[in-house]
C-alpha cells in the first residue's frame, strides 16, 4: 500500500476531486465551442487535462480513449525542454513530435503553466499546468489529411514540432505560428484551432488559480496530491484482488500495408500483489510503413485496457497509473524509433495492443473480460471534385463493427470499439455535402462470434460515387485474422472491402488506394466481435430470438449452435 | 339577472408522489395536493380537480372554468420504463438498421459491459420498401407498390397497432411516405400512423427516424390517457378544452398533442422552469439560473431574456430527442440522496436515493441510510418533527446514531462534521451542474439570479449562490408546487420546421417567404380560428451554417417579409452570433440554410400573483429558535413561519423559513425581503 499519510479530510478530497474534473471538462467545453474544424467541433477528437506542480496528471475530461494515457508524456517532454522554474505567466508550449511526447503528428498538444498570482507572478514557480490535445485535420506531409498508410518515414507524415513556445508572456510567438501555417494545407483552420486550444488552457488557468486561492495554496497542493493517492489506493485495491501470476497473450495485425504479413504483438502481464507489469518483449520489429506505435500510444492503450478491467469510477489521474509498469523494447512496432512513420499507430496498432492485454487478462477476470471486438477503425478517405459545383472535397470516416461478448451479455452490434468512439456521418448529411450516397447501412448477419453470449455484429456500409471520378484510400484490419472469442466462445467474422463496377464485384486490399469511376459502389464490411463461453450453453430462446431478428441465419444456427427446429 | 360566476383557471401537475392542483380565481391562488395514482394518473387528476373545486373555489361552477392546463408524465414514464405499443417501422431499402445503429458510438467508454439502449422497434418489426429520393427530393427510384404490399402481408401476422414511416429525404418530398400509408390502409392495415415528414421534417435520418418511432410507440398509450381524461372532465361538466404542456414551454390543445406525444416528454419539468422564469421576470430578473431539487434529483435550467433557453440535443432515457425542448440538466442529487464511503475512503453522496419509500431516516418510514435530508436535520435546518408523513416518531438522537454508524465513525469525524460534509459534497455536484448551464455556455453567473424551488432547492440555493458569486436568490412562494403554477403562466405555442439545405446564393427569398406563410397559416388553424388576432405572434428563424461545417446556428428573424435586403442583414447577424458564441467568424465564407422554423404563439394573460403574504412583522412570525450549524459555528437561529410574514418585511440571516412545501435556509450575512407575491428575495454577496 502506498503512503497515504497526507492529511486531507474525506470531504475536501471529494470536493476538490469534483472541482478538478469540472475544470478539465470546462476546458473541453471551451475547446469544442471555440474550435474551427469539424474534426474537433463535431467528432470531438480532442482531450483536456490538469496537472500538478510536478507535472503529474490530476484529472482529465473523458473524451478520446487514445489520448487517455498519452498526454502526460507531452507535459513531461515540455517540462524537460522548459524546466518549470524558467516559465513565466502567459507562456504556452506546443508539441506534436511523437518522439518527444507526442502520439502522431496530427495531434497537437498545448501545455500552459499556472501561477498562483496570475500575471504578476514573475518570481513564482507554477502551481500546476493545464494541457489539451486536438487532432488537426492537416499537418502537411504527402497526403491531404496527413493520414497516409504508405509513408515509410516520419518526414513524409507532416510538420514535426518538438516542444516550442507558441506563447511567451501572453504574446503569440509569430515566427512559430508562421512556420506552422506555411507547412499545412489549411492554414486558416489551423490558426483557428490553435487559438481555441489557447482559449481552453486559459479557461483552465483562471479556474485553477481561483481554486488554489479558495482553498489556499498549501491545502490545494495537498488535496491535489491526495486525489492522486486516492486513485492509486483504489487502483491498488482493485489489482490486489486479482490473482498473482504472469499471463501471456499474442495477436497480430494482418499486414503492414507494404507487403509484409502478420505483424505480431505479444504481451506478458504480471500481477504482483497490488501492481501490474506489462512487458511487450517478443513483439515484431517496427515496420517500414505507418503501422507503428510510439511508446506513448502503447502506454495509452495499456492504461485503457487496465482501466476497463478495474472499477470505471476510479478517477483518471497519475495516481491510477502508478501501479502500472510498462516495458516495450525499443525498435518494435509498439515502441518505434525515429525515423519511423507512425500515423497508423493511434488508429490500428493501439487497437491490437488493447486486444492483447484484454486477451491476457481474460482468464484472470472472466467476469469482467470481453472477447475481441472488431479491432480496427476501418478508415475510409474519398476525394475528388464535386460535379455539382466544381469544388474539390475530401471525405474521411471510420466505421463501427462488432463489440466482443462478455460475461454480462452479447457484444454490442455496430459500434466503435475500444480506442475510438467517434460518430458516424448521417447518410443524408453525407449525400448533401458530397457527391456520394450511402446505398446500404446495416448489420451483417452471421458475423458475431458464437458463444453463450454472442459477439456483436459487424456493419455493412455501401457508398456510391455519383457522377465523378474519385480517389479512395483504405486502412482496415481484421481482414485476415479473426477477432478472438474467450471462455470457449468462437471468433467473430473477418471484415472485407468490395468494389462493384458495372455489375461485377471484386475484393479490395484493406490497406490500399484506387481510383473509382462514376457509379462505382464501395462496400465496407466490418468485422464482428468474438463470442463468450461455450456456444452449446446459449439458451435456445436467445438463438431463436436471433433467428427471428435475422441476426443469425437458420443455417448458421444449425452449424454453430447445433440448433434444430422443433416439430 | 343572477350575477355570472367568477371565472377561474386551473393547472394540474402530476408528480411521482403527489398530484398538485393550482387554481386561480379572482386573483387568489390556491393549491390542493392529492396522492398520485400511478396506475391511471387521470384518476388523481380528476379527484384533485373535484377537491380543488370544492375546497378552494367555494364550489364555483365548472362552467366558469376557463382553462384546464395539464403537465403529464405519461409519455416520459413510458419511455423510462420502455413500456409502449407494439410498433412497426418502415424505411428505405438498406436502412432498417439505422434506428439501432444510431451514431455508432457506445454509451460509456470504459465499461466493457455497457449496452446500447433497446431499439424502440425491434429488427423483426422493421421493414423496407423500394424507393429512393435524392438530396433535393427528386425521385431516383419510384416507390414500388408491391414492396409496400409485401409489408402489409407481413404485418397481417403481427399484433402491431402503431406504425412509423421514415424514408430518406422525406423532409424534401413527403410523397413516398404518404403513399406508403395510403397503400397500407388500402390493404386493410388498421393502425395508427406516424410519418417522419409530420413528426420532424429535418435532416439527419437517425434522429428523425428515432423521433418518429418514439412517437408511434407512445401514441396509443397517450391517446388512451387523454381520452380517459377528457371523458372524465366531460362527466364533471367541464367545457373548457384540455390543454397539455409541451417540452418546448408552451401549452397546446390535447387534440393536437395526441398526434405528437413525443412533444410532451418534458411536460412537467418544463412547466416548473416556465413558472420560475415568470417569477424572476416579474421581479426584474431577465437572466436567471433555476434549480428544481426534489427527492432524487436536481434539474438546472438557464433563463435568458425572460425565456427558458431551449436545446435540441437533450436525451430522455438514453434516446436523443432532436426537438426543441427547454434545456434541463439533471443530476442525481436530491433530498433523498444517500451518503456513502467508497473503497478509496472518500465521502460520496448519490446518485442512489432512498426515494419516497422508505425515504430518509427523518421521514420515520423505516429508512436507515443517511440522506441529504438527514444531514439537514442533524444541522438544525430541517425539523424532523415537521414530517407528518412518518408512522413512527424519529428523534434527533436516532438520526444521529445512524449517521454516526454509517458515516461519521468510519470516517473518524464527529456527526456534525459528517453531516456538513454530506452537504458540501452534494453542493459540489450541484455547483458543477450550475456551471455547466452557465459558464460552459459562455455566460457569467455573477450577474444572474438563482431561482430555487422543489422541496429541497431552497435548502441549498443560498450556499450555492455564495460559491458561484450569484448576488440574488429568489424563492417563490409556492416553491413546492411551482410546476402546476407554471401551467397557468404559459402561452399556447405550436412549432413547425423543415430542412431545406441550400446555399444562400441559390435561394429565392420569395420561396422561403411562401413556406413561412404556409406554416403560419397552418399554425393559426392549429391554435384555433376563434383566437383574437391581437394575441397571435409569429416567430421565424433560420438555421444557418458555413458551407462545409455542420454546426448550425438558429438566427431569429424580424417580423417582416423575407426580402434580399433582409437576407443580407440575417447574414450579418449570423457572423456576429458566430463570433459571440464561438469566438470567431469568417465573413468571407459562404453560408447555407439548413432548416426553416416558425413558432406561433397565442399570448396568455398570466394571473396576477399578488397579495400572497401574511400580516406579521419578523419578530411575530418567529415560531421557534434552534441552534443551526453553519460551517464551523453553531448559531441560535430563529425559525419563521413564512406564510405569516407581511410584504416588505426584511430579515437578516441566519434564519430558517418554513412553509409552503419547502424550507429555506438564510445564511449568516445574507438578508431576505418578502415581496407582495410571497417570493423571498435574498441578497447574497454584500
Amino acid at each position: 500500500m502506498a503512503d497515504t499519510s497526507k492529511n486531507v479530510d474525506p470531504v475536501t478530497l471529494e470536493v476538490v476531486r469534483n472541482a478538478s474534473r469540472a475544470l478539465a471538462e470546462e476546458m473541453n467545453a471551451t475547446l469544442v465551442r471555440t474550435s474551427y474544424s469539424p474534426n474537433i467541433k463535431e467528432r470531438r477528437d480532442c482531450s483536456c487535462a490538469v496537472f500538478d506542480s510536478n507535472g503529474e496528471m490530476c484529472s482529465q475530461a473523458e473524451t478520446m480513449p487514445v489520448h487517455l494515457g498519452a498526454m502526460p508524456f507531452s507535459v513531461r517532454s515540455a517540462l524537460e525542454r522548459f524546466p518549470p522554474s524558467t516559465l513565466d505567466p502567459g507562456d504556452a508550449i506546443l508539441v506534436n513530435d511523437p518522439f518527444h511526447g507526442g502520439a502522431h503528428l496530427p495531434d497537437l498538444t498545448l501545455v500552459t503553466p499556472v501561477f498562483l498570482d496570475g500575471d504578476d507572478a514573475r518570481d513564482e514557480t507554477p502551481i500546476g499546468f493545464t494541457a489539451n490535445r486536438a487532432h488537426h485535420a492537416d499537418v502537411g506531409g504527402t497526403r491531404a489529411g496527413s493520414v497516409a498508410a504508405d509513408s515509410t518515414e516520419i518526414y513524409q507524415e507532416g510538420l514535426r514540432l518538438p516542444p516550442v513556445k507558441l506563447y511567451e508572456g501572453g504574446t503569440l510567438v509569430e515566427d512559430v505560428m508562421e512556420i506552422i501555417l506555411a507547412n499545412v494545407r489549411t492554414p486558416d483552420e489551423r490558426r483557428g484551432d490553435l487559438r481555441a486550444q489557447q482559449a481552453a488552457n486559459e479557461t483552465g488557468r483562471n479556474r485553477m488559480q481561483a481554486l488554489a486561492k479558495r482553498y489556499g495554496p498549501e491545502t490545494f497542493e495537498t488535496a491535489v496530491a491526495a486525489i492522486q493517492t486516492y486513485a492509486e489506493r483504489r487502483m491498488r485495491h482493485e489489482l490486489e484482488a486479482l490473482p498473482d501470476g504472469t499471463y501471456e497473450f499474442a495477436d497480430q495485425l494482418d499486414d503492414d500495408g507494404q507487403g509484409a504479413k502478420d505483424v505480431m504483438i505479444r504481451a506478458a502481464v504480471t500481477i504482483d500483489g497490488d501492481s501490474v507489469t506489462v512487458d511487450f518483449a517478443g513483439s515484431a520489429p517496427q515496420t517500414p510503413s505507418a503501422i507503428n506505435a510510439v511508446f506513448a500510444v502503447t502506454a495509452s492503450a495499456t492504461y485503457y485496457a487496465i482501466r476497463c478491467l478495474t472499477d470505471p469510477d476510479i478517477p483518471l489521474n497519475a495516481g491510477a497509473y502508478r501501479p502500472i509498469e510498462i516495458s516495450a523494447p525499443a525498435g518494435t512496432v509498439v515502441n518505434a524509433e525515429p525515423p519511423a512513420a507512425v500515423v497508423g499507430g493511434n488508429l490500428e496498432v493501439s487497437q491490437r495492443v488493447t486486444d492483447v492485454i484484454l486477451g491476457a487478462l481474460a482468464p484472470v477476470v472472466p467476469e469482467r473480460a470481453v472477447a475481441a471486438g472488431q479491432g480496427t477503425m476501418n478508415n475510409v478517405t474519398l476525394g475528388g471534385t464535386d460535379p455539382r459545383d466544381g469544388t474539390p472535397y475530401t471525405f474521411y470516416e471510420t466505421q463501427g463493427g462488432g463489440f466482443g461478448a462478455s460475461a454480462s451479455g452479447d457484444g454490442m452490434d455496430g459500434v466503435h470499439v475500444h480506442m475510438s468512439n467517434t460518430l458516424n456521418t448521417p447518410a443524408e448529411v453525407l449525400q448533401t455535402a458530397y457527391p456520394l450516397s450511402v446505398e446500404r447501412y446495416e448489420y451483417r448477419p452471421d458475423t458475431g462470434g458464437a458463444g453463450t453470449h454472442r459477439g456483436g455484429l459487424g456493419l455493412r456500409r455501401d457508398i456510391k460515387i455519383r457522377n465523378h471520378k474519385a480517389t479512395c484510400s483504405l486502412i482496415g484490419e481484421r481482414r485476415r485474422h479473426h477477432p478472438y472469442g474467450i471462455q470457449g466462445g468462437q471468433p467473430g467474422a473477418r471484415g472485407s472491402d468490395h468494389l462493384s463496377r458495372d455489375g461485377t464485384e471484386r475484393v479490395l486490399d484493406a490497406k490500399s488506394s484506387q481510383t473509382l469511376e462514376p457509379g462505382d459502389v464501395l462496400s465496407i464490411r466490418t468485422p464482428g466481435g468474438g463470442g463468450y463461453g461455450d456456444p452449446a450453453e446459449r439458451p435456445r430462446s436467445n438463438i431463436e430470438r436471433d433467428i427471428e431478428l435475422e441476426k443469425i441465419s437458420l443455417e448458421m444456427a444449425r452449424e454453430v449452435y447445433g440448433y434444430e427446429l422443433e416439430d | 339577472m343572477t350575477p355570472s360566476p367568477t371565472p377561474w383557471r386551473l393547472g394540474v401537475d402530476v408528480g411521482g408522489t403527489f398530484t398538485d392542483v393550482v387554481t386561480v380565481s379572482d386573483g387568489a391562488i390556491d393549491v390542493t395536493k392529492t396522492p398520485s395514482s400511478p396506475q391511471d394518473p387521470s384518476r388523481a387528476v380528476l379527484r384533485g380537480i373535484e377537491e380543488a373545486q370544492v375546497e378552494t373555489t367555494g364550489d364555483t361552477p365548472y362552467t366558469a372554468l376557463e382553462t384546464v392546463a395539464h403537465g403529464t408524465t405519461v409519455a416520459t414514464n413510458a419511455v423510462l420504463e420502455r413500456d409502449w405499443a407494439d410498433t412497426a417501422l418502415i424505411t428505405t431499402e438498406g436502412f432498417r438498421d439505422v434506428l439501432e445503429i444510431g451514431r455508432q458510438a457506445r454509451p460509456t467508454m470504459y465499461d466493457l459491459s455497457t449496452s446500447k439502449p433497446d431499439p424502440i422497434i425491434s429488427r423483426d418489426r422493421r421493414f423496407e420498401v423500394t424507393e429512393r429520393l435524392d438530396e433535393r427530393g427528386t425521385v431516383e427510384t419510384p416507390l414500388a407498390v408491391e414492396s409496400v404490399e409485401a409489408v402489409a402481408d407481413a404485418l397481417e401476422t403481427t399484433d402491431v397497432d402503431s406504425i412509423a414511416i421514415a424514408l430518406l429525404f422525406s423532409f424534401e418530398n413527403d410523397d413516398h411516405e404518404r403513399q406508403v400509408k395510403t397503400v397500407l390502409e388500402g390493404a386493410g392495415i388498421d393502425a395508427s400512423f406516424s410519418l417522419s415528414c409530420d413528426v420532424h421534417p429535418e435532416i439527419r435520418e437517425y434522429e428523425r427516424t428515432l423521433l418518429t418511432a418514439l412517437n408511434a410507440a407512445l401514441k396509443p398509450r397517450v391517446d388512451t390517457y387523454i381520452g380517459n381524461l377528457e371523458a372524465g372532465l366531460d362527466s364533471l361538466g367541464i367545457t373548457a378544452q384540455l390543454q397539455i404542456m409541451q417540452s418546448n414551454g408552451g401549452i397546446l390543445e390535447a387534440t393536437q398533442v395526441r398526434e405528437q406525444p413525443v412533444r410532451t416528454l418534458l411536460s412537467g419539468p418544463a412547466a416548473g422552469v416556465q413558472a420560475a422564469a415568470h417569477i424572476a421576470a416579474s421581479h426584474g430578473f431577465d437572466t436567471a439560473l433555476t434549480m428544481d431539487m426534489g427527492g432524487t434529483s436536481c434539474d438546472v435550467s438557464l433563463v435568458r431574456e425572460g425565456t427558458p433557453v431551449r436545446a435540441t440535443d437533450l436525451e430522455i432515457g438514453e434516446y436523443p430527442i432532436a426537438l426543441p425542448m427547454i434545456s434541463i440538466h439533471t443530476i442525481g442529487a436530491g433530498g433523498g440522496s444517500i451518503g456513502w464511503i467508497d473503497d478509496g475512503g472518500a465521502l460520496r453522496v448519490g446518485p442512489r436515493s432512498a426515494g419516497a419509500m422508505p425515504g430518509p431516516i427523518c421521514y420515520g418510514r423505516g429508512g436507515t441510510e443517511p440522506t441529504v435530508s438527514d444531514a439537514h436535520a442533524i444541522l438544525g435546518r430541517l425539523d424532523p418533527d415537521s414530517f407528518e408523513t412518518g408512522e413512527r416518531d424519529v428523534t434527533q438522537t436516532h438520526i444521529e446514531g445512524l449517521v454516526a454508524d454509517k458515516l461519521a465513525e468510519p470516517l473518524e469525524m464527529d456527526v456534525e462534521a459528517a453531516a456538513a460534509g454530506m452537504l458540501e459534497v452534494a453542493n459540489a455536484s450541484m455547483e458543477r451542474a450550475l456551471r455547466v448551464m452557465s459558464v460552459e455556455r459562455g455566460y457569467d453567473p455573477r450577474s444572474f439570479a438563482l431561482v430555487a424551488f422543489g422541496g429541497a432547492g431552497p435548502l441549498h440555493a443560498t450556499a450555492l449562490a455564495e460559491s458561484l458569486e450569484i448576488p440574488t436568490v429568489l424563492v417563490p412562494h409556492s416553491a413546492g408546487v411551482l410546476s402546476a403554477l407554471g401551467l397557468l403562466v404559459t402561452d399556447r405555442i405550436t412549432e413547425q420546421s423543415t430542412s431545406m439545405v441550400r446555399r444562400l446564393e441559390e435561394i429565392d427569398p420569395t420561396d422561403i417567404e411562401a413556406r413561412f406563410e404556409r406554416f403560419e397559416r397552418e399554425s393559426r388553424e392549429k391554435l384555433g380560428a376563434d383566437v383574437d388576432p391581437e394575441r397571435f405572434s409569429f416567430e421565424r428563424a433560420l438555421d444557418l451554417r458555413y458551407v462545409g461545417q455542420s454546426f448550425d446556428l438558429t438566427i431569429e428573424l424580424p417580423d417582416e417579409p423575407l426580402t434580399p435586403a433582409l437576407l443580407e442583414r440575417i447574414v450579418e447577424r449570423f457572423h456576429a452570433e458566430h463570433e459571440r458564441r464561438y469566438g470567431h467568424a469568417a465573413p468571407e465564407e459562404s453560408l447555407e440554410v439548413v432548416t426553416l422554423r416558425t413558432r406561433t404563439r397565442e399570448g396568455i394573460d398570466p394571473p396576477a400573483l399578488t397579495d400572497r403574504t401574511g400580516e406579521s412583522g419578523a419578530a411575530d412570525a418567529v415560531t421557534d429558535e434552534r441552534p443551526v450549524q453553519f460551517e464551523d459555528a453553531s448559531h441560535e437561529t430563529p425559525v419563521y413561519d413564512r406564510t405569516a410574514l407581511a410584504a416588505d418585511v426584511t430579515v437578516s440571516g441566519p434564519g430558517i423559513f418554513e412553509g409552503a412545501g419547502s424550507t429555506t435556509v438564510l445564511r449568516p450575512g445574507q438578508t431576505a425581503r418578502v415581496e407582495s407575491d410571497g417570493t423571498l428575495i435574498i441578497e447574497v454577496n454584500e
